[in-house]
């Protein structure tokens, strides 16, 4: 017994306790502190909700696709749940960049969807693949092969990502309209609002985090409860 | 290298054999053609428009997935992919002699489509620009072979295999479609897409250089025992 001693917190509390504190933070200064924009109105503190969004989603695909060739690579079982996790997240927070950008997009420029905006298409084009990449997974026995195939299929996006952007951008030039917010000379906003912007992202990161801890333990839970059944099975056989 | 050959000649042979899937492509693009010249209400598309290089890029895309469903489908129904793999060969050479086979039936689909496509749409346009028509499709013909195998490969494996690989493949048809279209409109149509025929084929030949180092370096994971 070691009721006197206290059980440190695991990663998904603290980043559970980060992501709160981050998200209040962040609304509190979206809603009651950055200034409101000359140009777009009130309406442009959505681009404090979309742009974390997107780059949230592009970071969880980078992080699957590291670990899917980090599984194809070392063969470790675990490896393939933590390529899967962040893909399946990203999924989810790459929905919610569509949405909040065509909210932001029909109050702008008058319309749901523009085709002829570079970022726009490109994001689409990578959405598609990620929905295809769970078409393929679920098509697959549980696994070695599906771990394979989910690797695989995972890296090829690693090279139709740079490919989307340059084919879409050399193909649709002249037709950007997306707003350039970074560039070479650094952040094109006022210093509340880029610093608006890195504490909204660090939430949105936090929440990533966090939300990425606690399926991959339900995961994790999951395998094992499927084991034991399986074993008792066999025993009772 | 001999591996090479000798999977590519015994695909050729099969197919010359069993004439399985070249005329049916043929069929397809016959069918397919007549299909939107009939859905566009016999309306021509001559004089050249984007929405006429359009099509044709689609009926392309369609054709090749036609070829690649089928790809593997001897491997898988004859019991061949035991054999394949217990042969002391390099894996790549499996998807090196699928890719080309898949590259020669586009090729030769291609020559009956391209007059049939001019035909059907641009009688009355302006002749196209044939070198860079052909480079543009060649370039795109190897791209959707040599990343198409890859796939093809994965999804034979799989039971939903037919519904599976468009699924699978359909998203990297965008971007080549994108450009791909771009860079043959200046030949066919009489509007200026604005993007010059280097660049357009240049994106195509490294859409090429990037699925070809992957789909030779991945293949062998996707068909292991």
């Amino acid at each position: 017994m070691n009721g006197s001693r206290r059980a440190r917190p695991d990663g998904a509390t603290v980043a559970a306790t980060a992501a709160a504190l981050l998200m209040s933070l962040a609304l509190a200064m979206i809603f009651f502190w950055v200034p409101t924009d000359i140009d777009q109105g009130y309406s442009q503190r959505i681009f404090y909700f979309h742009v974390p969004i997107a780059l949230t989603t592009y970071t969880l695909f980078g992080w699957g696709a590291i670990n899917a060739a980090r599984y194809l690579w070392k063969r470790e079982p675990s490896l393939d749940l933590k390529s899967y996790v962040p893909m399946h997240l990203g999924v989810i927070f790459g929905s919610l960049t569509l949405v909040t950008g065509s909210i932001w997009a029909n109050i702008s420029w008058g319309h749901w969807w523009f085709w002829g905006d570079t970022q726009l298409t490109t994001f689409l084009i990578i959405f598609l693949f990620y929905c295809a990449y769970f078409m393929l997974r679920f098509s697959v026995e549980p696994g070695e092969r599906r771990a394979s195939y989910s690797a695989v299929y995972a890296l090829l996006g690693v090279g139709l990502i740079p490919l989307s952007v340059i084919g879409v951008r050399v193909a649709q030039r002249n037709e950007l309209i997306h707003p350039i917010t970074f560039n070479s000379n650094g952040a094109n906003m006022d210093t509340s609002m880029f610093l608006t912007f890195l504490v909204a992202l660090a939430a949105m990161l936090a929440l990533a985090v966090t939300m990425y801890l606690v399926e991959l333990r339900g995961k994790r839970i999951d395998e094992r409860v499927r084991l034991i059944r399986r074993l008792a099975e066999e025993g009772a056989a | 290298m001999r591996a090479y050959r000798a999977l590519l000649r015994k695909d050729l042979l099969l197919e010359l054999r069993g004439r399985e899937l070249v005329p049916a492509m043929l069929a397809f693009v016959l069918g397919a053609l007549m299909l939107v010249r009939f859905g566009l209400g016999g309306e021509t598309l001559a004089g050249g428009t984007r929405a006429a290089t359009g099509l044709l890029w689609v009926v392309v895309v369609f054709t090749s997935m036609l070829a690649l469903v089928r790809s593997f489908a001897p491997e898988r129904e004859h019991g061949i992919w035991d054999g394949l793999l217990a042969a002391p060969i390099d894996r790549a050479a499996i998807w090196a002699a699928r890719a080309t086979a898949t590259l020669l039936f586009l090729v030769i689909t291609q020559l009956v489509a391209l007059p049939l496509f001019w035909l059907f749409f641009l009688q009355e346009g302006r002749s196209p620009s044939l070198p860079v028509l052909a480079a543009a499709l060649l370039l795109a013909d190897l791209g959707v072979a040599m990343l198409g195998a890859l796939l093809a490969g994965m999804a034979s494996q799989v039971q939903a295999r037919e519904v599976l690989l468009p699924v699978l493949f359909l998203p990297f048809s965008l971007p080549l479609v994108t450009v791909a279209v771009r860079v043959t409109v200046d030949t066919i149509s009489l509007q200026p897409s604005g993007l010059s025929a280097v660049q357009g084929l240049g994106f195509l030949a490294l859409y090429d250089t990037i699925f070809g180092l992957l789909g030779w370096a991945l293949f062998e994971y996707v068909v292991e025992e």
